[in-house]
C-alpha cells in the first residue's frame, strides 16, 4: 500500500528540499506493479542529490526496468528532518515511483559506494520495518542485496545482507531478478533460493561462509554449502557498444552534485595507480567506439535537454583519439548550446591542450591530482608524472589564460617521510613564484590534501594506515607551510573520518555489529562532516569490545588470510604483491610504510 | 527575433519545487522541444526565457505568466504543441500571446498577486476561525509591520510592509477547511512573500497553535499589474 497521502502532504510541507521525495521526475518509469514478476527498489544510502548523479542508478534503472517484467523503482536515505517526521508519523521509507513502502518489494538492492553510508544502510532498513539482519529476514521479507565498489570487501556488512553482486551489474542483475522470480513462483524456500544462486557468477552469499579465527587471527572462511563457489568471481561487461546504456535518464527537478548527461568513454583504466582500488577492480580496459559515443551522447541531449555532456571514465584523457572525438561531438550536438566537459585530467600538456579546446567563456581554474609532491613518491604510487611534465602542462594553461589551478594530494601514502609533505607547499611555491616572475602573473592555487586510505585489491592492501596522531603531525607541518602562502588556499581533510573509513575498507565481519550499534547512537550521514561524530564511533567500538586502531593501523602480511581473499577481482594475489614489492622496495627506495614494514 | 509570452498552471504534485528549479524545468523542455530559442549577447550568454514572477517553493498556481524570445519565428501554434509534450502533466501551458516587441518585460509589469491559502484544520474549526480572524484584523490595524531584511553590504535593514498588504480576509469553504485571501503587492518595485504574512498571522494567534492545528497550501490565483487603485490582470492587453 501507498504511503497515507495526507499525511505525506503535512510532512512535505515541512521539510528541506521537498523535491528529495516527491519522484514524478521526467524520464521516470512507472509501472504497474500487478503485471510484473518482481520487484526491486534500488536503495541509495546518501541524499537524493547525491544518489542522482550516481551513473550505476542510472545504468541499472535503464537495464532493469528494460524488462517488462521486471520493475526498479528508487529511493534515497531521508535526511535528518524527513526521517524524523516520518518516525512521528508512522510512516515508513517509500519508494519515489509508486509510494510503497520498501517492505512490499521483492527485493531492496543498496548501492554501496562509500564505506561511511553504511550507517545510512541500517537506518533505511529500519525506517522500512525490514529486519536488519539476513538470518531473521524470512520468506516473507525482501531479499536485502548490495553492489558497488564496497562489495569488494563486503565483510563488514555481510550479517545484514543476502547476497552482493560483485563487479558491474548490468547484465547479472536483471537475469538474476528473473531467476528469483522462477525459483520464488516455485516455492523454494529463502535458503534454497540464496544456495541456488550463489552457484551463479558475481553472486556472494555470505550466509553460506563463516569466518575462521585462530588467537582473534582471521584464517579464512569455512564453506557451510559444498555448492557454493570457493571464489567469487566479479561479473564485467565484455563489450560496452552491444550493452544497453541509459540515454535517458530521470532528471532531478533540484540540481544534483554532478547536474549534466554523462557518456561513459570507456571503462577501467591502463595506469594502475597503486592507491586506486578502482584501477583494478575494473579492469580490463574496455572502450566505447566513436560512434557509439557520438550516437549516445546525440540521444541523451535529445532525451534530457541538459546544456553539458560529460565525457567520463577513469582517465577520460586516455581515450584514443579523444581530439577528433570532441570536434565530432561539437559539430553533431546541437550548435553552440550544449558543451562538453571531461571529469579527469591528467596534469599534463596533452590535457591542457584538450581543456583549451573545450572550455569557452571565463577560464577561472583548472583541476589537478598530482596526489604526491616528490617524483619519488609519484613513483611509488605509480603516478609517473615528471616535475619537469607538471612546469609545462601548467604553463600551457597559463599562456591559454587560465587564472588558477586547483590541486588534490594525499598523505600517508606508503614509504612518505615528512620531506615528501613539506613537498607540497614548496611545490605551490614554486609554482607561484614561476609564473610571478616569468609571466608576471598572480595566479590563484587552491590545494585539498586527503588521508590515505588502504583499500582492498590494490597492491596497497596490506598497508597499515598513518595513525589519527601521525596524520594530525604532518597536517600541521602542512599547515605551517601554507601559512606563509599568500594567494594559496589549502583546506584537509580530517584524519579521524579517514581513519573510520580504513577500519571498513580492509574490516571483517566482526565489525558489522558496530555499525548497528553506531546507527543506535544516532550516526547518520558519517561521510558529511557536519554529521559525523567520531564521539559516537568511539562508543559503540568501546560497546562492541573492538578496538578500531587495530584494524586502521595493521599491516597485513603477504601468506596472511585476508578478509577479502573469496573475492575474485581478476587480479590475482601475485600481481599484488610484486606491485607492493616494488614499489615500496625499488621504485620507493628504501623500505616500508614508515619504515617499519615487514614481510 | 520572436516574442512569445505563455501562462501555466501548477499543480499540487509540482508544488515542492523553487523557481530555480522550475527555470531549469523550462528550458530543459525548450531544449528538448527543438524550438530556436534565443540567446542573450555577451560573454556568458543566457537563454531568453523569464517568468513573471517567481513561484515559491510549495505554492500552486492557476494562472502564471512567461515570455521566451525566439532566434526565428515559431508561432503560439507550434509553440504550445511542442512545448506541452515535453512538460510533466502537473505544468499545464494554459496560453500563448505573441507579445509586442514595444512592451515592457512582464515581469516590470507586475505589481500584485492574488493568492488562496488552504487551510485544512486539524482541530475546533469554529475556534480557529474566530482566532485567525481576530489575528487578521489586528494585522490590518497595525500601521507599521517590519520585516527584517539583509542588504547587499550584508546589513540588516527593516522594511514596512503593512502598505504591501492590500487585502486579507477569511472564509469557510467546507467543514474542516477555511480559506485566507491575500491580495500582496508584488513584483519588481517591492513585494511581500505570502509566507511571511502567513507567519505574523500565525504568531498572533492567540487561543491556538495556528501553524500547527492546521495544513496551511498556498495558491496562487491571479497576477496582477497596475497601481493598487487600478488594479488590471496582468493578461490585459497582452
Amino acid at each position: 500500500m501507498p504511503v497515507d497521502e495526507n499525511k505525506l502532504k503535512r510532512i512535505l510541507n515541512k521539510v528541506q528540499k521537498p523535491a528529495r521525495y516527491i519522484g514524478n521526475e521526467w524520464n521516470v518509469c512507472l509501472k504497474d506493479h500487478d503485471q510484473v514478476r518482481l520487484k526491486m527498489a534500488f536503495a541509495f544510502p546518501d541524499l537524493y542529490e547525491v544518489g542522482m548523479s550516481n551513473q550505476g542508478l542510472k545504468i541499472l534503472y535503464d537495464s532493469v526496468n528494460r524488462n517488462p517484467q521486471l520493475l526498479m523503482e528508487r529511493v534515497f536515505a531521508p535526511a535528518a528532518d524527513m526521517e524524523n517526521l516520518l518516525r512521528e508519523n508512522g510512516l515508513p521509507l517509500f519508494a519515489l515511483e509508486s509510494r510503497e513502502s520498501l517492505a512490499d518489494f521483492d527485493v531492496v538492492g543498496f548501492s554501496l559506494q562509500y564505506e561511511l553510508s553504511y550507517t545510512n544502510v541500517i537506518n533505511m532498513l529500519d525506517l522500512s520495518g525490514i529486519p536488519l539482519y539476513s538470518d531473521i529476514r524470512d520468506n516473507h521479507d525482501p531479499l536485502v542485496i548490495g553492489g558497488g565498489p564496497c562489495v569488494y570487501n563486503p565483510e563488514p556488512l555481510a550479517p545484514y545482507f543476502d547476497f552482493f553482486v560483485i563487479g558491474e551489474a548490468e547484465e547479472v542483475l536483471p537475469e538474476i531478478l528473473s531467476e528469483i522470480a522462477l525459483l520464488k513462483a516455485k516455492g523454494l524456500n529463502k535458503r534454497d533460493l540464496l544456495v541456488e544462486l550463489s552457484t551463479r557468477d558475481g553472486i556472494y552469499v555470505p550466509s553460506l561462509y563463516q569466518p575462521v579465527y585462530d588467537k582473534g587471527i582471521l584464517q579464512g572462511l569455512k564453506k557451510l554449502e559444498s555448492r557454493a563457489p570457493d571464489l567469487i568471481k566479479k561479473r564485467y561487461i565484455e563489450d560496452l557498444d552491444r550493452t544497453p546504456y541509459p540515454t535517458a535518464p530521470v532528471i532531478s527537478y533540484i540540481e544534483t552534485i554532478h547536474d549534466r548527461a554523462v557518456v561513459e568513454l570507456f571503462r577501467g583504466c591502463a595506469r594502475g595507480c597503486r592507491f586506486c582500488q578502482a584501477g583494478y577492480t575494473f579492469k580490463p580496459v574496455r572502450r566505447r567506439s566513436q560512434d557509439s559515443v557520438i550516437d549516445t551522447a546525440k540521444q541523451l541531449i535529445a532525451a534530457t535537454g541538459y546544456d553539458e555532456i560529460a565525457l567520463s571514465s577513469l582517465s577520460s584523457t586516455d581515450y584514443p583519439g579523444l581530439e577528433l572525438l570532441i570536434s565530432q561531438l561539437d559539430s553533431a550536438l546541437p550548435g553552440g548550446s550544449v558543451k562538453c566537459s571531461l571529469p579527469s585530467l591528467r596534469l599534463d600538456s596533452y590535457s591542457v591542450k584538450l581543456a583549451d579546446q573545450l572550455h569557452h567563456g571565463r577560464r577561472s581554474s583548472l583541476t589537478f591530482a598530482p596526489e604526491a609532491a616528490t617524483e619519488r613518491l609519484r613513483g611509488v604510487i605509480k603516478k609517473n608524472i615528471s616535475e619537469e611534465d607538471i612546469f609545462a602542462a601548467l604553463k600551457d594553461a597559463v599562456n591559454a589564460g587560465w587564472q588558477g589551478f586547483k590541486l588534490y594530494f594525499m598523505i600517508g601514502l606508503p614509504t612518505e617521510r615528512d620531506e615528501d609533505v613539506e613537498a607540497i607547499p614548496e611545490l605551490c611555491r614554486r609554482i607561484r613564484q614561476y609564473f610571478k616572475k616569468r609571466e608576471g602573473r598572480s595566479l590563484k592555487i587552491s590545494v585539498s590534501v586527503s588521508t590515505f586510505v588502504p583499500k582492498a585489491h590494490t597492491p596497497f592492501q596490506w598497508e597499515p594506515q598513518l595513525t589519527v596522531e601521525q596524520v594530525v603531525r604532518r597536517q600541521e607541518i602542512l599547515k605551517k607551510g601554507f601559512s606563509n602562502l599568500p594567494g594559496v588556499d589549502y583546506s584537509w581533510h580530517d584524519a579521524e573520518t579517514s581513519m573510520l573509513e580504513a577500519v571498513f575498507a580492509r574490516g571483517d565481519r566482526r565489525l558489522a555489529p558496530v555499525v548497528e550499534r553506531a546507527w543506535q547512537l544516532g550516526c547518520r550521514f558519517d561521510g558529511w562532516s557536519e554529521h559525523f561524530s567520531f564521539k559516537k564511533w568511539k562508543k559503540a567500538f568501546q560497546d562492541i569490545k573492538i578496538d578500531p586502531e587495530s584494524y586502521a593501523y595493521r599491516h597485513f602480511k603477504y601468506d596472511q588470510s585476508l578478509p577479502w581473499d573469496h573475492i575474485d577481482c581478476g587480479v590475482s594475489k601475485e600481481v599484488f604483491i610484486s606491485e607492493h614489492h616494488k614499489a615500496v622496495y625499488i621504485d620507493g627506495g628504501e623500505g616500508g610504510a614508515n619504515g617499519t614494514f615487514e614481510l | 527575433m520572436e516574442r512569445l509570452s505563455f501562462s501555466f498552471a501548477r499543480k499540487p504534485e509540482l508544488a515542492y519545487i523553487s523557481h530555480l528549479d522550475m527555470m531549469r524545468l523550462l528550458l530543459r523542455a525548450l531544449r528538448r522541444s527543438g524550438l530556436p530559442i534565443a540567446y542573450s549577447q555577451g560573454y556568458n550568454p543566457h537563454p531568453r526565457l523569464t517568468l513573471a514572477l517567481p513561484l515559491p517553493l510549495g505554492v500552486t498556481a492557476t494562472e502564471e505568466y512567461g515570455e521566451v524570445y525566439f532566434s526565428e519565428s515559431v508561432g503560439p501554434q507550434i509553440f504550445l504543441e511542442k512545448l506541452h509534450r515535453q512538460l510533466p502533466p502537473a505544468l499545464e501551458l494554459t496560453g500563448v500571446f505573441n507579445r509586442k516587441p514595444e512592451l515592457p518585460a512582464l515581469a516590470a509589469e507586475v505589481s500584485a498577486a492574488q493568492y488562496r491559502v488552504f487551510i485544512e484544520t486539524y482541530i475546533n474549526q469554529g475556534l480557529f476561525f474566530q482566532d485567525l480572524n481576530s489575528a487578521i484584523i489586528s494585522l490590518l490595524d497595525k500601521e507599521e509591520i517590519l520585516m527584517e531584511r539583509i542588504n547587499k553590504k550584508k546589513k540588516v535593514t527593516y522594511k514596512n510592509i503593512r502598505p504591501y498588504i492590500f487585502k486579507a480576509n477569511l472564509k469557510q469553504e467546507e467543514k474542516n477547511m477555511l480559506e485566507l485571501g491575500l491580495l500582496l503587492k508584488a513584483g519588481s518595485s517591492g513585494g511581500v512573500s505570502p509566507f511571511f504574512v502567513i507567519e505574523q498571522l500565525q504568531q498572533a494567534g492567540s487561543a491556538l497553535k495556528l501553524a500547527e492545528d492546521g495544513l496551511w497550501l498556498v495558491h496562487r490565483q491571479k497576477l496582477y499589474k497596475g497601481p493598487e487603485e487600478a488594479l488590471q490582470p496582468l493578461s490585459e492587453g497582452m
